[in-house]
């Protein structure tokens, strides 16, 4: 190539290269104009992070989008969050009105799948070793031996999602009511694995009938159980028996989806970092 | 600029050296008795699609096959990462002290697949896996009917341009803290629409087919996508290449018309070999275009010191 027409190239990729880093430059101020306008808001929004999820400022880094937690989770509560979430796209969240998690999985391996660990599976596995060495201690000897009950339960319960909150002004429990029949009518499509009755696997909500005096499906269907929350019986303080929401909840929302109020009475509101 | 290959080449070949002469030919009857039977690009289609509906039934039918999409998948359990993802994600980790977190199956997926396409040939991902790129194809055919048609012109750019969109990403990550390209990436946005469901963000796609088709061909591969970039990196040494023989060649040059990247086949040019024997560079995405449409068989498949093994 001549010396001429290699002058003109570089001229040509000088200047393209100009327009390349301009162009850059304006996709990075626009990304760090959404993440410090997004990083606001998005807390007041209505979707939690999947359980172990880091920060949000941490986890939007690191969440290469791959969806391998959507795809793992048996029950189908994490979605790929769309455009409308501004930097958050595409990203995983839990709509736990639509459908919750409700630790039917009995591993959180959806933690345990992410590769690039923001959603951080340490702390679980910290969690249910601990949990396996003290029941060696107390059991190691029986015959029915199995760890596995208390391990996943030190596991679920470390999870911090969120806390549920109740609207005590709607809450049919705060007014004395009772509840019959299904919660969200016949077409909702969100399952659960109700702790009361020992199934297996998760069924559907439209196929669970109630007949309770005081409505406590929040309590009922909570799969973490008393520690989580419990019926509160203030009768001797001239108030009713309530729902309260303790310090052992872990934000997983099966609460809210199961909630039969048309707007849900329990909210789940995300950890604020 | 950038190593240019200054050995001094071959004298030309003769008109009686040429294949067709010595078939007793014109090289008009020779290009024509050539039937381009499409081989490599129907195996290369199916090879692509399959992949591709690989992940949407793994998910679809709850396999464990290949579970995830393009930017990070596991195969059989086995994890793969995307290159150029794994490459902003360590970079922001080891700013922030992440790090420390990242999984065993991270280093895994970030060395199997480096490891893998060192052999396959770097960005043969680009035309045997990509989405976009299928898309792409159709984009350029249509390009390159309204250029005939005299009704766009063609632009082109340097090539080396992606270097600087890779760097500039790789930048933009450490200063944001932000996985910035993963959200324009088309590879991602069309992975995860075709296995979780389109949305709005498809529209960035299509703008981006429009501008190719009426701007400048294939600009997106050719000029800005770092991932293709990685892979070229990747690629550099690969066994796996497009070998070209110089007694065969008639410098009909149809095979640069259809290659992605022409400039790797900068020996076909009358008078520009300088060897009997070339091997097409690490930006040559393997994708076998040359190899159906060259009249002479004078490109083909294969596999650098394999003769020797043999």
């Amino acid at each position: 190539m001549s010396q001429a027409g290699n002058n003109l190239n570089r001229r040509q990729f000088l200047k393209s290269s100009a327009i390349a880093v301009g162009a850059m430059a304006a996709v990075g101020a626009g990304v760090g104009y959404l993440q410090k306008v997004t990083a606001e808001t998005r807390i007041n929004q209505d979707f939690l992070r999947p359980p172990g999820a880091l920060p949000e400022a941490d986890f939007i880094y690191g969440c290469i989008k791959c969806g391998l937690c959507v795809q793992i989770c048996p029950v189908q509560a994490i979605k790929l969050a769309g455009i409308k979430e501004g930097l958050a796209y595409g990203t995983p969240y839990i709509d736990v009105r639509a459908q919750a998690c409700d630790f039917s999985c009995d591993s959180i391996q959806c933690v345990e799948t992410c590769p690039t660990a923001v959603l951080y599976f340490k702390q679980f596995k910290r969690a249910g070793e601990k949990a396996i060495a003290e029941y060696d201690k107390l059991h190691g000897q029986d015959k029915n031996y199995n760890p596995f009950p208390v391990q996943i339960q030190a596991m679920k319960s470390i999870v911090k999602m969120g806390f549920a909150k109740i609207n005590e002004s709607t809450c049919l429990a705060y007014q004395g009511k009772g509840f019959k029949g299904t919660p969200r009518g016949k077409d909702f499509k969100g399952i659960n694995r109700s702790p009361y009755t020992g199934e297996p696997k998760a069924t559907p909500v439209s196929e669970k009938v109630y007949d309770e005096k005081i409505c406590n499906l929040c309590v009922k269907e909570c799969p973490i159980g008393e520690t989580a929350i419990i019926m509160e019986d203030t009768t001797s303080g001239g108030g009713k028996i309530v729902p309260k929401v303790l310090k052992g909840c872990t934000g997983c929302g099966v609460c809210v989806m199961v909630c039969p109020t048309e707007e849900p009475s329990i909210i789940v509101e995300p950890v604020k970092s | 600029m950038f190593g240019k290959k200054n050995k001094t080449p071959l004298p030309p070949k003769s008109r009686e050296e040429m294949p067709f002469a010595k078939m007793g030919l014109t090289l008009k009857e020779w290009r024509n008795e050539h039937k381009n039977k499409h081989k490599w690009r129907t195996i290369r289609w199916s090879v692509l699609i399959g992949m591709n509906l690989l992940f949407v039934i793994s998910f679809i039918l709850d396999l464990a096959l290949l579970e995830g999409s393009l930017s990070g998948s596991r195969f059989m359990g086995l994890y793969l990462m995307d290159p150029f993802n794994s490459f902003q994600v360590l970079i922001i980790s080891f700013m922030t002290g992440h790090w420390k977190y990242l999984t065993m199956n991270f280093v895994i997926g970030f060395f199997t697949i480096f490891l893998f396409y060192f052999f396959a040939g770097g960005r043969t991902y680009c035309s045997w896996i990509c989405p976009y790129h299928f898309l792409a194809e159709w984009g350029e055919k249509l390009h390159n009917y309204l250029v005939k048609k005299k009704k766009i012109k063609e632009h082109t750019f340097n090539i080396y341009l992606r270097f600087v969109f890779w760097g500039g990403f790789l930048i933009l990550a450490l200063v944001t803290k932000n996985l910035v390209f993963e959200n324009l990436n088309p590879i991602g946005i069309l992975s995860r629409a075709m296995i979780y469901g389109p949305g709005l963000i498809l529209l960035w796609i299509f703008a981006l087919i429009i501008f190719e088709i009426v701007y400048s061909k294939r600009f997106w591969c050719r000029y800005i996508c770092p991932v293709g970039a990685t892979w070229s990196l990747v690629g550099k040494g690969t066994p796996l290449a497009i070998k070209f023989e110089l007694d065969k060649c008639a410098h009909c040059l149809d095979c640069q018309q259809v290659c992605l990247v022409p400039h790797e086949l900068w020996f076909v040019k009358k008078g520009a070999a300088t060897k009997e024997i070339h091997h097409a560079g690490s930006d040559c995405t393997r994708c076998g275009l040359c190899v159906d449409v060259c009249p002479g068989d004078a490109l083909s498949y294969t596999i650098k010191g394999w003769d020797k093994i043999l």
